[in-house]
């Protein structure tokens, strides 16, 4: 009977919501490997900046306008990472660039502490999201049903971006073959400047929607940092039908395998890892080679 | 070989006449014999306790340093997950110590050995990785193992998180366990060990299978296609970085009698690796110099919590500024000016690589 209480419909939406707010950040990070060819290392801790920002501002007017000033105040930061990190760095190694998103995500993680301090925060949800809903006969966090919501929103949005508009037909182009892109007039430096600012918004944005579902704290940017580098790298670098489908998954086993065998939980995406970047190192979607 | 020699353009490695270049190493062991004579001695020097102590965490950490500095060098693959290699030996020796109940010297030969034998299994699997994949695999590699010293069900053997605390009877070669755990009683233990580690790193990077090393590093394919084994020589390198990274986390559990979650943790590689940029890791000394400044560094501004912030501008300016680091940027300024030019090529090649 404990084997199939675990398969609640409430587990099910808890494993739902820590996929959705995964997938925000996936994408992000895969939309700025795709083009820039950029690990950013820093990733985890823009998601944080953008929790604690997501804190103050919706301390000062509220949690919507918080939602809707982060990313913009993140993207800010995008062009600063664009014009100051990766152009300056195109001619050299991947790793040079990995390494200094490394370099950048320490400062960033100290500078939060220095501003906010080390203790924990805690955000409310907005009152008309704080209740709970009634979950097939079970009441549920209604915030939790919200962050699914927006979280595969975004997802579809972005999907409907890369495949039906334009300029979303050139970033396919440009990850799949830059130079060939570039040779077709495609202007591969403007569109890096978009899908980094995207990827950091992005970044901002899932960190004021992770305010009200997580504490905010310091360790918030490295424990996620891991966890989205395994959701691209299997979801194939690049990809972002893969990625997103590799949070899915990824949410699934964390939520039901902790319920089932806490130790393979713990495993799982370690060796899932390992298998992908071993034998498969295009990962499970139609991504480029790592 | 001409084309091997050409392949493999280093300063350490590039041609000269055979006289300078034996002058050079008769040079270089003399000066390192002599360091290493007088490194001994260096208690009786700095009698505060405080200072060596403080000397002790730079050789832990230089240690390392130079572990990820030979591979990176040597294979051009950067240890993201150090903490996997040196965190796993402290654990195996207080694991031999706390469950096999075997003595200090049983328990160290095991930790060197196990781990060095993982290695070569890990590094069998994952040498073949390109630079990007290989840094993440390890940085996973050392999350994993956090995360399973954590797990509740092994914590009968591992300690959860609390850690493992040990003590072990008799003696590690003439040193006690009170001895050891007291910096001027380290002393010998941990700077012999550096030595030995950086001697090893010397030799290995100067003799023919360092050369071929480097021309795998450069370019694969046409080292295979000259008939050179690819494969064996880089497994052998992770191999020899597994065991150095061993050593740094043998000497952590003697000193500090504990093993903790935290020694595996992301941050703890880090060190290491910063301290590896920021030292340069195209000699044996550059990490260990890197060690000695990032020390120092968190000494002077740890208190004040400016420590990482600094580290992270430290890192981001050395790989905009200075390429091979500290020590590159001393050799570049000390080198001939009719050197410097080969000097700039060969930093462009690195980076290109």
């Amino acid at each position: 009977m404990a084997f199939l209480h675990a398969f609640s419909p409430a587990q099910f939406a808890n494993a739902l919501a820590l996929a959705s707010l995964l997938t925000i950040l996936a994408s992000g990070l895969a939309l700025i490997f795709g083009l820039r060819d950029v690990m950013n290392f820093a990733h985890g801790a823009l998601f944080m900046l953008g929790a604690y920002l997501g804190y103050t501002i919706s301390g000062l007017f509220n949690f919507w306008a918080a939602l809707l000033i982060v990313p913009f105040l993140l993207a800010l930061l995008g062009v600063a990472f664009e014009y100051a990190a990766i152009r300056p760095l195109q001619k050299r190694s991947q790793m040079d660039v990995a390494l200094v998103t490394f370099g950048l995500a320490l400062i960033l993680s100290q500078l939060v502490i220095k501003i906010w301090g080390t203790a924990p925060l805690a955000v409310t949800a907005p009152p008309s999201l704080a209740g709970s809903t009634d979950l097939f006969g079970q009441p549920y966090p209604t915030y939790r049903l919200f962050l699914i919501a927006v979280g595969f929103s975004v997802c579809v949005a972005l999907a409907a971006w890369l495949n039906y508009t334009r300029s979303g037909m050139n970033v396919r182009a440009v990850s799949q073959h830059p130079t060939v892109a570039r040779i077709l007039g495609v202007n591969t430096d403007r569109l890096g400047l978009l899908v980094v600012c995207m990827g950091t918004g992005l970044a901002g944005f899932a960190g004021v929607l992770a305010g009200p579902y997580l504490s905010v704290d310091p360790a918030l940017g490295g424990s996620i940092l891991i966890n989205c580098l395994i959701v691209v790298v299997i979801g194939g670098l690049g990809s972002i039908g893969g990625a997103i489908a590799a949070a899915v998954a990824f949410g699934l086993t964390q939520v039901f395998g902790s319920l089932l065998s806490p130790t393979l939980a713990v495993m799982a995406p370690y060796l899932l890892l390992f298998f992908v970047l071993l034998w498969r190192p295009q990962g499970f979607g139609r991504g480029r080679v790592g | 070989m001409g084309a091997l020699q050409s392949l493999a353009a280093d300063p350490a490695t590039r041609p000269r006449s055979a006289k300078t270049r034996s002058a050079s190493v008769y040079m270089t062991v003399a000066v390192g014999g002599a360091l290493t004579v007088l490194g001994l001695l260096a208690p009786t020097a700095i009698h505060s306790p405080y200072y060596l102590g403080l000397l002790i965490n730079a050789i832990l950490l230089a240690i390392s340093a130079v572990s990820i500095g030979f591979l990176a060098h040597q294979s051009g693959l950067m240890m993201f997950g150090a903490a996997a290699f040196t965190g796993s030996a402290t654990y195996l020796y207080a694991i031999a110590i706390t469950q096999f109940g075997w003595n200090a010297m049983a328990a160290s030969a095991f930790t060197l050995s196990a781990s060095t034998g993982l290695s070569a299994v890990i590094g069998a699997l994952i040498v073949r990785a390109r630079p990007l994949p290989f840094a993440m695999l390890t940085l996973a590699l050392a999350q994993m193992l956090r995360s399973f010293v954590l797990i509740t069900d092994f914590r009968p053997v591992t300690g959860g998180d609390d850690g493992l605390p040990l003590s072990f009877e008799g003696a590690f070669f003439d040193f006690s366990q009170a001895q050891l755990s007291k910096p001027e009683g380290f002393w010998p233990v941990a700077w012999l060990a550096l030595c030995g580690v950086m001697a090893l790193a010397w030799v290995v990077g100067r003799s023919p299978i360092g050369q071929v090393l480097r021309a795998i590093k450069v370019n694969e394919e046409r080292m295979r296609f000259s008939g050179f084994d690819t494969y064996g020589p880089r497994v052998l390198a992770f191999a020899l970085a597994g065991f150095m990274a061993a050593v740094a986390g043998l000497l952590t559990g003697l000193y500090t009698a504990f093993a903790s979650p935290e020694l595996l943790d992301f941050s703890t590689g880090g060190n290491a690796l910063v301290s590896t940029l920021i030292g340069g890791v195209g000699t044996v000394a550059g990490p260990a110099l890197g060690a000695l400044l990032y020390v120092v560094g968190q000494d002077r501004f740890g208190a004040t919590g400016d420590l990482e912030f600094l580290t992270g501008l430290g890192v981001v300016l050395v790989i905009y500024l200075f390429p091979d680091g500290v020590m590159g940027f001393i050799r570049g300024a000390v080198a001939k000016p009719g050197a410097r030019d080969a000097e700039a090529q060969h930093g462009g090649e690195h980076a290109a690589s």
